[in-house]
């Protein structure tokens, strides 16, 4: 990948979970994962969008966002998260959108 | 009842930028803590982090990550597991307890210096959860640590480590005071937050879990993952400081970068260094050193600050040459002044060893085999004496640490050259070309006074090897040790020994 971005996640009962959930929420993308025991590398092209929709339906009900924090070791690019949704972009692609141009979740 | 959202309410109780009419601004964000130098006042108020966290979901989160390590400690509290780990991965953990946990309480104070001074309210309010992140860190790595003290007295130095007047704590303290505790909240944020926390803490505590679990220390693995889960998040101070800086100057963020890298890369070559390559048993090994620095550092963290516009370090050729040399040097110090430790260094050179060093490091066997094959033939010539110091190694005036950097020459030779410089009638050696030059840049900071310097000032007595490990604080019971030397040296027993001076010594005589 040219420009990968994505969480790294220390080891844990759930993290199957969440890159089904990452999967799901990026159709059509590839999703290159990177299993070293301890943590494992999730990472794609330039953006990826994981929602707490999707978290939930395998995470359960009260998954919340905030909740992937004590999962998330590390990451690669820029994490911006909402409520509803958590994303790692290439940092530079904020500077390099056009003005008034957010990067909705 | 429906709660609101963070993200409609958020910023009406994070954003309390107060516009004072009693005291100056001055008074209140002093320049030589706020630090904006160049970037005009009003840039800060565009500062704003991506990582958005709110006290309750903070304390929630924080609930979870604590319960889960304690919850592990708890169940292989009563197991026979720390009892099977082998010797060499110990020393892995008591060098990081001993390393680290105090580290931890300093980046309190520099997280507090932040919540204080930074020149936006949302960046204070982030720099509060940091300190209790980093609060929560120095508490959980000294009571993990303290928890073995009555197995082994040397994790007794979990404590008392950054209470001594030890080379490897006087190299650290330099480098974590000039990172965390002596500068501005600009710079700090560029040299902690981004550089460090982004960066290198990601090597010792990620990378160095996948070699603890592989080795069979779960609980140490646990813990280090969940305080760099920590560190992810409030990392992200760094992000906003430094678009802000680079945009209003570069130059000043790019120096910040670069001296913190180069400091941190020489510490982790010491200590990641070799509990990577030569302390974790071999068939536990998950990568190099070499190979978690190219994934971690190499690929992630220079893809990082190339995105925010920058450039690689003005040092990097040196830097990537050292990372085939630097730790190799700095691990074969390390087991030779090993009464100068608190952990037993196994110096893990036994012929499959070796196989995999020359695997991963094609030049090893030129540089380093022969040393060790002096230092393999003097043991078993029952001659151990022969392989421990007499005197005191050259310490870097910059990073603390030994001179051994090999570098190869252009005929070929390896050699570990002489750097230095003469300033205010004084001359000081240097590790490396770059160490001399950040020094220079850098000469009016008080820097701390190598061990060295220490000794040739008086200040150790008496002045000889007992009054220098006296001085440290090594008292025998804790004073380093190889755990096992047949484990390494067995493969080469009865060869000839052509390597070594003390075989043409008369019994009973010292020779190195």
């Amino acid at each position: 990948m040219k420009n990968p971005v994505g969480p790294v996640l220390r080891m844990g009962d759930e993290v199957e979970q969440v890159i089904a959930a990452i999967e799901d929420d990026n159709p059509g993308m590839e999703i290159e994962v990177i299993d070293r025991g301890s943590y494992v590398r999730v990472q794609g092209e330039e953006r990826i969008v994981l929602t707490r929709d999707t978290l939930r339906e395998y995470l359960g009900h009260e998954f919340e966002i905030h909740t992937l924090g004590a999962m998330m070791s590390s990451f690669v690019g820029r994490v911006i998260t909402t409520s509803d949704a958590i994303v790692w972009e290439r940092i530079s692609a904020r500077r390099e959108a056009p003005a008034g141009e957010g990067v909705p979740a | 009842m429906a709660l609101l959202k963070r993200e409609e309410w958020q910023q009406y109780v994070r954003d309390v930028n107060w516009t004072y009419s009693y005291v100056d601004d001055e008074a209140v964000y002093p320049e030589w803590h706020s630090g904006t130098g160049k970037v005009p006042r009003s840039a800060w108020l565009t500062w704003e982090e991506d990582y958005k966290v709110t006290y309750p979901e903070y304390v929630a989160t924080q609930r979870d990550k604590e319960s889960s390590a304690y919850a592990v400690k708890a169940a292989l509290q009563r197991s026979t597991t720390f009892d099977h780990l082998d010797e060499g991965w110990k020393s892995s953990t008591k060098m990081h307890f001993g390393g680290v946990a105090l580290v931890e309480y300093a980046a309190v104070l520099g997280e507090l210096k932040m919540a204080r001074f930074g020149l936006n309210a949302a960046w204070r309010n982030m720099a509060t959860f940091g300190q209790l992140d980093e609060l929560r860190h120095a508490q959980i790595t000294t009571f993990f640590g303290h928890e073995f003290v009555k197995k082994d007295p040397q994790y007794d130095w979990t404590q008392k480590t950054f209470h001594m007047d030890n080379w490897v704590p006087i190299s650290l303290r330099n480098l974590f005071d000039g990172m965390m505790i002596a500068p501005n909240v600009v710079d700090l944020a560029i040299a902690l937050p981004f550089t460090f926390e982004t960066g290198f803490t990601n090597l010792q505590f990620v990378a160095l879990s996948a070699d603890a679990l592989e080795a069979g220390d779960v609980n140490f693995a646990n813990m280090i993952s969940s305080i760099q889960t920590d560190e992810a998040r409030h990392s992200q101070q760094g992000g906003p400081t430094m678009e802000i800086l680079v945009e209003h100057d570069p130059v000043r963020a790019q120096w910040i970068i670069d001296k913190n890298f180069w400091g941190s890369a020489r510490a982790f070559a010491a200590l990641t260094g070799p509990a990577m390559d030569y302390y974790t048993p071999l068939e536990h090994r998950k990568q190099s050193y070499r190979e978690f620095m190219e994934e971690w550092i190499i690929d992630q963290f220079v893809h990082t600050i190339e995105d925010y516009g920058l450039k690689k370090p003005w040092f990097w050729d040196e830097f990537m040459r050292g990372l085939d040399t630097w730790h190799h040097g700095l691990h074969m110090g390390l087991w030779f002044w090993r009464p100068t430790l608190w952990w037993r260094p196994k110096a893990a050179v036994s012929k499959d060893e070796r196989d995999w060093l020359r695997e991963k490091y094609p030049n090893w066997e030129t540089v380093y085999g022969d040393k060790w094959d002096v230092i393999i033939d003097n043991i078993n010539n029952n001659n151990v004496e022969a392989t421990l110091p007499e005197t005191l190694p050259w310490l870097c005036s910059m990073c603390n640490l030994p001179c051994c950097n090999a570098v190869q020459a252009r005929n070929g030779r390896w050699r570990v050259p002489e750097w230095s410089l003469t300033y205010d009638g004084k001359t000081f050696q240097f590790c490396s070309n770059a160490c001399r030059q950040i020094w220079w840049k850098d000469r009016d900071n008080v820097n701390h006074e190598t061990l060295i310097d220490r000794f040739l000032a008086g200040q150790i007595q008496p002045m000889d090897v007992g009054g220098i490990l006296t001085h440290m604080g090594l008292t025998p019971e804790v004073m380093g040790d190889d755990p096992d030397y047949e484990a390494w040296t067995k493969d080469y027993a009865g060869r000839p020994a052509t390597g070594i001076a003390a075989v043409a010594a008369p019994a009973g005589q010292e020779g190195a």
